[in-house]
């Protein structure tokens, strides 16, 4: 019997795929969730094999539940999403439906995903998380810290610190781990707002105070939380670029 | 084609021209005149040695001072002034060159040379000079060229957002989708769902001109659109109209759409229990005032990707009004407030007009 959770924030989209998995007897719902947030409990109580997933919903949306999860379940992405981001889909054979949802389209999927199931190989989801497949820029980051998901708003990012695997959020309210890399990061948030000043550190321009020489070629960065942060020589050419100076 | 290919290689076309200079020099002084050779290359290398340096001095002085007016006489001005002091140069520099005694006679013939000499460099300055004044001015005719095409391309956006505002293609497929699972659980709601769907998009593909339309036109037009959002997300979307005395007032269609789309995905995407939108209106001093007011939730930012928010609005209200103080937002830790103000130009504050 194969675990499956439906997450869409459209109740009659998930009994849309409801219905169509009533034709499969060796697949069960056992969870449909309204937006990521129960999606990622859902996940981690369940288990589950399967997961059809819809990538807009509230609080908490389908990418940026699957960031927050560690081992990645199989997913069919559900989406009325355009040809932009769908050639994203295609290009890592990804499997997804477009909404509407038509039941011959369905049962390929399903057919195709039972068909890599022996092979216990799911694609990759990294690409098309690390790629940002929105147009626009985000304005959150979104962290698990101590099993809690916590959203922090990008103005509350005092900077942000590369640490091996991870990157160091250091905001207002903490400082949280996040398993990501700066130049994803850097990717996705407004590159108006946030300059990548050294290899390790991208820091909000906001929180600049002022900036200091520091041996030959490169200088300190003063923040306004008291921190200090190394710019390279790059960094200071950027910062230079954006501030106009 | 052939004149662009010249103007894009004028570097390229300057060095030919002088090498074919240095050789017509080079075989009028040997052949017709029968000088030595080593005379004569002494005199065309430094000759056409001079004369590039001149030009090269004309086409910089022209960067760096260009002028917009009297182009040709700027041209003709420099030409003359830089060809007197090209010919003097050159005069000096073969004279150093030859100096002596036995080519003493050199120096004599080419002191009477000189006014055709400085006839032929005068021509070749001038020539410069003229070309590179143009291509000046040129340049500047070309950026403006690039403006219009620029204010055109913003046209042809305005047009295409309209367009896409017209079919919605995200809202449709959503909404096929919800017909897509009420078919199998209830038919009859699927076939009043259809009907809502229809209703809908006749309104909006009927809507062609920029012009405005009355307030309840656009009115229908947006309940058709709410109807059926509440389908879509069942009972969570609560909306509540209040209006007095706006029954005369005219708006620009799809203005107030997307705004309710906005208010509706500000709210819907921040909580998950019901959500109540407030849309009021009023006519203020010959304006028609639209205040929409959705939940808000400042950690909760909406998703991106569909909506063409509300900087695409503030365009059209530009293009329409020429105005930039027409919409105007609004938020607090609760609420988000969306202003929107149409000019009526036809119809007074007063109802019984």
């Amino acid at each position: 019997m194969y675990k499956v959770i439906l997450i869409d924030d459209e109740p009659l989209a998930r009994q849309l795929i409801r219905s169509y998995l009533a034709a499969y007897p060796d697949m069960e719902v056992v969870a449909e969730c309204a937006d990521g947030f129960e999606g990622f409990k859902a996940i981690q109580e369940y288990k589950p094999d399967l997961v059809f997933l819809d990538i807009q919903m509230p609080r908490l949306n389908g990418f940026e539940m699957l960031e927050l999860i560690d081992n990645r379940p199989s997913v069919i992405f559900t989406t009325a999403f355009d040809e932009f981001a769908l050639k994203a889909f295609e290009a890592h054979a990804i499997d997804y439906l477009l909404k509407p949802v038509v039941k011959e389209r369905f049962s390929k999927a399903i057919e195709k995903w039972k068909g890599s199931v022996p092979t216990k190989v799911a694609p990759d989801l990294s690409p098309i998380l690390e790629n940002n497949v929105y147009e626009g820029y985000q304005h959150r980051i979104v962290v698990k810290d101590n099993g809690l998901i916590r959203i922090i708003p990008a103005n509350e990012i005092h900077y942000l610190e590369a640490d091996d695997d991870y990157v160091r959020i250091v905001t207002k309210g903490g400082t949280y781990l996040k398993k990501s890399t700066l130049a994803h990061l850097e990717q996705t948030l407004d590159p108006q707002q946030f300059v990548r000043v050294h290899r390790s550190y991208l820091i909000p321009v906001s929180q600049l105070l002022r900036i200091e020489p520091y041996e030959k070629e490169s200088h300190i960065a003063l923040l306004q939380c008291g921190a200090k942060v190394t710019v390279s020589k790059t960094g200071m050419a950027k910062l230079k670029g954006l501030l106009g100076w | 084609m052939i004149v662009r290919t010249l103007r894009k290689n004028i570097h390229w076309v300057i060095i030919g021209l002088m090498l074919i200079v240095l050789a017509a020099h080079l075989f009028i002084l040997h052949n017709v005149f029968g000088f030595g050779w080593e005379l004569v290359l002494a005199d065309g290398i430094i000759s056409t040695l001079v004369i590039s340096v001149s030009i090269w001095g004309i086409v910089m002085l022209i960067r760096a001072y260009p002028t917009t007016a009297a182009v040709t006489l700027y041209a003709l001005f420099i030409g003359l002034f830089m060809s007197a002091a090209t010919v003097a140069a050159e005069y000096e520099a073969i004279k150093w060159w030859v100096s002596t005694p036995a080519t003493r006679y050199y120096t004599d013939w080419l002191l009477q040379t000189l006014p055709v000499r400085f006839l032929v460099v005068w021509i070749f300055s001038t020539w410069a000079a003229t070309i590179s004044a143009f291509r000046k001015n040129m340049a500047a005719l070309d950026a403006r060229f690039q403006q219009q095409t620029d204010a055109a391309a913003l046209l042809r956006d305005a047009e295409l957002f309209k367009l896409r505002q017209q079919l919605q293609p995200h809202f449709l497929y959503n909404s096929l989708n919800s017909i897509n699972a009420l078919i199998l659980i209830s038919p009859e709601r699927a076939q009043s769902m259809v009907g809502k769907l229809s209703e809908f998009l006749r309104s909006s593909v009927k809507r062609e001109s920029d012009d405005t339309i009355p307030i309840s036109e656009e009115l229908t037009y947006i309940q058709s659109y709410l109807d059926i959002e509440s389908v879509r997300f069942g009972d969570r979307l609560v909306v509540n109209f209040t209006h007095e005395n706006t029954e005369h007032a005219t708006i620009p269609p799809f203005l107030l759409q997307p705004i309710l789309e906005n208010a509706i995905k500000f709210g819907l995407y921040g909580k998950t229990g019901k959500v109540q939108i407030d849309i009021s209106m009023a006519l203020e001093a010959g304006m028609l005032i639209l205040t929409v007011v959705n939940p808000y939730d400042p950690d909760m930012q909406p998703p991106r990707g569909t909506g063409f928010g509300l900087s695409g609005i503030r365009r059209r209200l530009y293009l329409v009004y020429g105005r930039t103080d027409l919409l105007d937002t609004q938020k607090d830790n609760t609420t988000f407030t969306t202003t929107l103000k149409i000019p009526q130009q036809h119809v007074q504050s007063n109802p019984d007009r």
